[in-house]
């Protein structure tokens, strides 16, 4: 439990999810939640949970945000399309509905005293011990998860179908 | 000395920075990354308290948390390349009917 690491780490994942959020251009959004994920597993291993950081980079880094990078491109967006999204009039509701969350947590923190006093405990997430807590205790909603994996599959695949149907249509028209 | 405390007020900044991403972005594209960061700061804090109480069962929930969110962005992307070939915009105000 470096201290070092969790500054480190902390001001990067930070400054990436700022730039998330800010820049203008699809490409950096995109690439600078791959910077705060992979920051987000580093946090993980420095808390000991080695088996979730692994797959959160395999499955997140890894497969959902080249997912993300394939639509940006397969998109064609450009940068002038998305600075004139940001001119919403509700931008600034949305900043003090921020603001008053950072606020009302900021108090939650201040009553939350009791947290300072937990000490680390010896919980080590490798995969030997998460294993076997997932294939005993936890065995029912780790097969209903594989149940919802594949509703999605089907639900993708019935869009696709209708919108390959309907440019069909289309095309007849 | 980093205690639990600090962990919970950086999962904060981060659950902060993505609400204002999710109320402020009228692009369809980047409400879905600031969604991807809510998720990420609830993942730091379940993670936080797994190891600060000596108990497994949050990491366990971090792991279906994400197995949830590969389904949710797959189901989300889907729509959002719909969207842009339907109305070749990805703009949420665009999306005025329930029906087209």
């Amino acid at each position: 439990m470096s201290p070092f690491f969790f500054y480190l780490f902390a001001f990067v994942l930070i400054f990436a999810s700022l730039s998330v959020v800010l820049a203008r251009n699809p490409l950096y959004n995109v690439l600078s939640l791959v910077v705060a994920i992979f920051s987000l597993s580093c946090l993980f291993v420095v808390l000991e949970a080695f088996f979730v950081g692994m797959i959160l980079l395999l499955v997140y880094a890894g497969a959902v945000l080249v997912f993300f990078l394939f639509v940006v491109m397969c998109l064609n967006l450009n940068a002038i399309s998305f600075a004139s999204a940001a001119q919403s009039r509700l931008r600034w509701l949305g900043g003090l509905a921020g603001l008053m969350f950072a606020s009302s947590f900021g108090l939650a923190m201040k009553s939350f005293m009791k947290a300072q006093a937990m000490e680390v405990s010896s919980v080590r997430g490798t995969i030997e011990t998460i294993g076997k807590i997932l294939f005993t205790d936890y065995l029912l909603p780790f097969e209903l998860t594989s149940l919802l994996l594949l509703i999605a599959i089907f639900g993708i695949v019935s869009l696709a179908q209708g919108a390959l149907s309907t440019g069909k249509e289309t095309d007849n028209i | 000395m980093i205690t639990l405390g600090s962990y919970l007020a950086l999962s904060g900044i981060i659950f902060s920075i993505g609400l204002v991403g999710v109320m402020t972005s009228r692009n369809v594209l980047k409400v879905l990354l600031s969604l991807e960061l809510l998720l990420a700061a609830s993942n730091l804090s379940f993670v936080a308290f797994s190891k600060f109480n000596g108990d497994y069962a949050g990491q366990l929930i971090v792991f279906f948390v994400i197995l949830v969110a590969a389904a949710e962005v797959a189901i989300g992307l889907a729509i959002v390349v719909l969207m842009y070939r339907r109305l070749s915009t990805i703009q949420a105000d665009e999306l005025r009917t329930m029906k087209w």
